[in-house]
Parts: structure tokens; C-alpha cells; sequence
């Protein structure tokens, strides 16, 4: 479970003058669902093209089982991608498609049709093998790309963004299917997206990127609890972010001034001196509201700005008398009882095991 | 109300397409309907009756010469769009997928060029080329070859063809396989496919509606031609086009003609038609 299937050493790719990954240091494990998170233009793409070949490395190295694949040309690898566009030929029927990577393995007829028979079958959409891809829905086109990589029998499969082009409630049911199918297969998956959605439900682990950079390695848990630094957990969203001083060390709390008050923040292996500037976050749903102003530290007087409802959470979005913004996450129901309108004046308070000091960068 | 409306589209509607129609009918329905009915006519005394009689279609459905010289058409111009086709598909290829958008266009600019310059004038230019102490055959002959006999051969009329073809196949192929999703040519080639084989799985299917539309282009341009055959050809074995000259020619047999005429714009149609069926033909399956 743990052996590096895949290792990418000092991998960097420039076109031109512009370098899109700067330097990776990465390895993938056998059997294991990774998910490569980033905005737009991180470099994620780029990092998955280089997998399969379509690109190659500008520098550094690309291991595959120990073997070199730099020079190794795409069609020599097996390396199947599952396109954010899916990328089926519609020239060819629904079994055509599934069948043309066995064809050019040379493999024969008979077993090419049985072969992609049992696929179809296995991804339920055995009724539609000889159908044209235009009559497809956009879930069941989804199956068919699917099936036609993984009737190639791979160790490894890419997917770029592969449910980005679907309706939500079919991104939840795809979504199942995707981890079914690598829990039986027990393959690796390399999933590259942008929505924290789909790689937080799905993956095993979480490389975050930026910049071309990797900025945080770890379980969806590590990324969404432990940010490692500012941009993970800007990212991530729904954090609190805080910068300031540090005004006093102890043994394994830190006092933090900063423009919205003195804060205690927990050390866990971090050393700081008193005189640095330091970053914390606070996760919004491990903030709590009080009316009347609560006897701990770590508390902040707040106007409510705005709210936003997602399902039977909301998030509020408030400001202190600085306008620093801070958000809280709740349950609807919880919420209702303070009975809030924008504008109303809040207490926040969180306690001093919810804060999560961000490495200096 | 609502009627009143739609009346007001239509009548705006209809004030737009009227210059169309109105040119179709004038310089395409009306010389078709009077060619047609020409072709019934008669010739007297070197001129031309209004009858209808079936002699003109007779007599020329009769003569051998005529179904040698439509055999010849047919066959050259359908040899000059698969030589056109076949030496056009390389250059289209680079530019579509080699050249930069930059350069592609820069491409496209140029082979509009010679669409410039007239036809006839482009032709003779081969006469120095070609003839026999042409540019060719003296290049030929420091190596010891030669001369051979380039003008008034087959040969030659396929290089008039070609031309007045080959820079507008270039365009429509570089056009379509341009216009091609490359994610697609990925694809194959991430499920195996070599780099040269994506060609004729990928790139000829995925392009095939664009390449047809350039075939029958080709051929309607060949086979209609008559400055080619005439001037390169040396219209020793007519061509259609020829035939229709020599008809108007001796004994001013307008109606034979158009019998011809007629004859090459039914397989001028049936070529379109079964191309355009054929490029834009879907999968029955269901």
C-alpha cells in the first residue's frame, strides 16, 4: 500500500520563458486515490500531462516503478487519462470507443469485444454499446470515458477534472462510483481538480498547488484542520486568518497581538520568538457565538455583514471594528436562536486547542 | 395582434432574402429553363428554330465520340482531385498542425494569391516550364534526360488542373483538420496510438465532412474546365468543355451543345449530392 508506485523528483516544466511547475517533489503510492488541488494555471494540468507523457519534464525525473519515463513516448506507456472534455471519438459507436485502446495493443477481435462487453457492463451502460456517443447523456458519456481507460487494465489512472461538466446531483453519484471502483480495483488514481468538494470526498491524500508549487502534502483531515501556510488556508476557504505580533511565549501557548486583539495561539512544534510576526488560523465552524461577551480569551466583538446558506449551513461573514473579517460556520438551527439580522452586534469566541499557528512564509 | 406580427417578420424577412432569389432566378433558374428547352430546338440553315424535337439528345447519346470524351472527363478530373487531394494533404497537414496560428494565417493569405491573377495568364506561365526548352526539361538535360513532351499531353492538362485546384484544397483541408479538438489526437495517442497512425484514426475521420467538401470542389472545378484541356491538353482527346466549343463552332449546333451542358451539370449535381451525402452521413445505429 505504501510503495511509491510513481516518483517525481525536482520535476519542472518551463514553455518559453514561462515556467508553469516550478519544482516538484512528489511520490504516489501504489493503490492509493490522490487528489492534486489548485486554482487555475498552478500547474496541476501540466503535472498530470507529464505523467502520461503528453509532456515532458524540463527538468528532473519522472519514475515509474523504478524506471525512467522522461523519453517514453505516450502511446508506450500505460497510462490512461480521462479527459476534462472526455475526449471520446465520435466517429466511432460507444464499444468502438472502449475497444480502441485494446485495437492498438493488437489485440484480437473476439477478445477486444469481450473485454470492453465486461467493462460497459460493469459500469452499467451495457444497453448503449452500439449507440452513437452524440446520444449520450452527459453521465453516461462520463462511463463510457471511464470504461474506455480502464478496460486497458492500467496500474494508474489520470483523471483531469473529469466531472467538472456535470449537473451537481450527478457529480455526488459519479463521485461514489470513482471511489467504488478504486477500492475493488485497487488501482492508483491521480485526480486532479479544483473543487475541494470532490477531493476532500474522495482522495487519500491531498497535494495542494500554487504557483506552480506544491504547498501542502496530507490527508484531506491534515489539509483542512493543519493548513501548513497562508495559501493552503486561504485555499481552503473558511478559515480565519490572523497575523500579528508575538508579545509572549510559553511552554505551549503563544500571545499573538494583532489588530483585532491579544490572542492565545497553541504551539505544537513550532518555536517562536517574542518580536516575530506570526500567522494563525482559526477553522469557521470552530468559532462560537455568544450575546453577552464570554469570560475566556480569544474573543472578539463583531457585526454580522452577510449570510450565506448552503444546504443547512450557513456561513456568516462579520467584521470587528477594524473591518477584519472573520466567518463562522454553523448549522441553520443552531443559528436561529440568536435571531441575527446584518448589522446585529455578536461575540465570537473560540478556545485555544481550535487555533492552528501557519508556517512563516 | 399576433398575426399582424408575424406578417411584419415575415415581410422583413422576405425584403432580405428577396436580392437573392431575385439573382438566382435571373442568372441561374432562367438560363437553366432556357438551356433545357434549347436543347429541343433546331438548327436550320445555321440557325437556330424554336421546336421541340429529341434529334439534338438523340443524335448525341449516338455518337461514340461523345461517351469517349464524357469517359475522359469523368476519369481525368476524378485523377486530378486524387492527385490534388493526395499532394495537398502533407502541406495541409504542416500548417494545420506544424505552423504557428501566426504562420497558418500568413499561409492561407498567400494561397489566395493566386486567385489574383487570372487563370489564363497563370497557365500560359507554363508553356515556359513545360515546353520542350522549357525550365524543365534544360534542367533535366544536365543530367541527361529528356527533353520529354510535357505539353498537350494529359500530363499537362492535369498540371492546368491542378493550378486552378490545388491552393483552394489546400485551404479547405488546412481549414478543417485545423478546426480538429486536439484533446482528440491526444486521446489516441494516450491510449496507444502512434504518432502516424493518428492520422487515418483520428485525423481523417474526425475531418472527413472538410476533406469531401475540398474533393468535390476539386472535381466540379476539373471537369468544368475548359483552360486547361484547351491551352495544356492540347484537346487532342476533347473534353467535355472542348466538345461544347467545337458543337457551338461547327455549324452553330447550340442545342447539341446544350445537350452537353445539360449532361455536366446532372454529374456535376449527382457528384455533389452523393459527397454531401456521404461527408455528412451518421451511424444508423440507434
Amino acid at each position: 500500500m505504501t510503495k511509491p508506485l510513481v516518483i517525481l523528483e525536482k520535476v519542472q516544466k518551463h514553455f518559453g520563458d514561462f515556467i508553469a511547475v516550478k519544482e516538484i517533489n512528489l511520490e504516489i503510492n501504489e493503490g492509493e486515490f490522490l487528489a492534486i488541488m489548485g486554482p487555475s494555471g498552478c500547474g496541476k494540468t501540466t503535472t498530470l500531462r507529464m505523467l502520461s507523457g503528453l509532456e515532458e519534464p524540463t527538468i528532473g525525473e519522472v519514475r515509474m516503478n523504478g524506471q525512467v519515463m522522461n523519453k517514453v513516448k505516450p502511446h508506450e506507456r500505460d497510462t490512461p487519462l480521462v479527459w476534462q472534455s472526455l475526449a471520446l471519438f465520435p466517429f466511432l459507436s460507444v464499444i468502438e470507443n472502449v475497444e480502441f485502446g485494446l485495437k492498438m495493443r493488437g489485440i484480437d477481435k473476439l477478445e477486444r469485444k469481450k473485454r470492453a462487453l465486461e467493462w460497459l457492463e460493469k459500469l452499467d451502460i451495457l444497453e448503449f454499446s452500439e449507440r452513437d456517443i452524440s446520444t449520450l447523456s452527459g453521465g453516461q458519456k462520463q462511463r463510457v470515458a471511464l470504461a474506455r481507460s480502464l478496460v486497458l487494465e492500467p496500474k494508474i489512472l489520470l483523471l483531469d477534472e473529469p466531472l467538472s461538466a456535470l449537473d451537481a446531483h450527478l457529480v455526488i453519484r459519479m463521485q461514489a462510483v470513482l471511489v467504488q471502483l478504486q477500492r475493488e480495483l485497487g488501482i492508483t488514481f491521480v485526480y486532479v481538480t479544483h473543487s475541494q468538494s470532490e477531493a476532500f470526498a474522495m482522495a487519500d491524500r491531498v497535494v495542494i498547488m500554487g504557483n506552480g508549487e506544491i504547498a501542502q502534502v496530507g490527508t484531506p483531515k491534515d489539509i483542512y484542520r493543519s493548513p501548513q501556510n497562508k495559501f493552503v488556508a486561504e485555499f481552503v476557504g473558511r478559515n480565519n486568518i490572523l497575523t500579528g505580533i508575538v508579545s509572549d511565549v510559553k511552554k505551549t501557548k503563544a500571545m499573538i497581538e494583532t489588530g483585532s486583539g491579544v490572542f492565545s495561539v497553541i504551539l505544537e512544534n513550532n518555536s517562536l520568538k517574542k518580536g516575530e510576526q506570526a500567522s494563525f488560523v482559526i477553522s469557521a465552524d470552530l468559532v462560537h457565538l455568544s450575546t453577552s461577551e464570554p469570560k475566556t480569551d480569544n474573543t472578539v466583538y463583531c457585526k454580522l455583514i452577510s449570510e450565506e446558506f448552503v444546504g443547512s449551513m450557513v456561513t456568516l461573514f462579520l467584521e470587528d471594528q477594524n473591518n477584519h473579517e472573520f466567518k463562522v460556520q454553523m448549522q441553520e438551527r443552531e443559528l436561529s436562536k440568536f435571531e441575527l439580522k446584518p448589522g446585529s452586534k455578536i461575540w465570537l469566541s473560540w478556545s485555544l486547542k481550535s487555533t492552528h499557528l501557519l508556517e512563516v512564509n | 395582434m399576433l398575426i399582424k406580427k408575424i406578417q411584419k417578420i415575415n415581410v422583413y424577412a422576405m425584403t432580405w432574402r428577396l436580392p437573392i432569389i431575385v439573382w438566382q432566378l435571373l442568372f441561374f433558374v432562367g438560363p437553366v429553363i432556357f438551356m433545357i428547352a434549347m436543347s429541343f430546338f433546331l438548327v436550320k440553315n445555321y440557325r437556330m428554330t424554336e421546336a421541340f424535337e429529341f434529334v439534338n439528345w438523340s443524335k448525341m447519346f449516338s455518337k461514340n465520340y461523345f461517351w469517349d470524351s464524357y469517359l475522359h472527363t469523368v476519369t481525368i478530373a476524378s485523377v486530378s482531385t486524387v492527385f490534388a487531394m493526395i499532394i495537398a494533404f502533407p502541406a495541409s497537414f504542416a500548417l494545420a498542425f506544424k505552423a504557428s496560428e501566426k504562420l497558418r494565417r500568413w499561409a492561407i493569405f498567400l494561397l489566395i494569391i493566386p486567385f489574383f491573377t487570372s487563370y489564363l495568364v497563370r497557365t500560359f506561365s507554363w508553356f515556359v516550364i513545360l515546353s520542350e526548352n522549357g525550365v524543365v526539361n534544360a534542367l533535366l538535360g544536365y543530367i541527361g534526360f529528356g527533353p520529354y513532351t510535357m505539353l498537350n499531353t494529359n500530363f499537362g492538362t492535369l498540371v492546368g488542373y491542378m493550378t486552378l485546384t490545388l491552393p483552394l484544397v489546400v485551404i479547405l483541408q488546412t481549414i478543417t483538420m485545423a478546426s480538429i479538438d486536439r484533446t482528440l489526437i491526444e486521446a489516441a495517442r494516450n491510449l496507444g496510438c502512434k504518432p502516424l497512425a493518428t492520422i487515418w484514426r483520428v485525423i481523417i475521420p474526425l475531418s472527413k465532412a472538410g476533406l469531401i467538401v475540398a474533393a468535390i470542389f476539386c472535381f466540379i472545378l476539373s471537369f468544368g474546365d475548359f483552360v486547361a484541356p484547351f491551352y495544356l491538353g492540347g484537346s487532342q482527346e476533347p473534353t467535355l468543355p472542348i466538345l461544347i466549343l467545337d458543337t457551338t463552332k461547327s455549324g452553330q449546333q447550340w442545342p447539341r451543345a446544350a445537350v452537353v451542358a445539360i449532361v455536366m451539370m446532372i454529374t456535376l449535381f449527382s457528384v455533389a449530392f452523393i459527397g454531401i451525402a456521404l461527408a455528412y452521413r451518421k451511424k444508423a445505429k440507434k
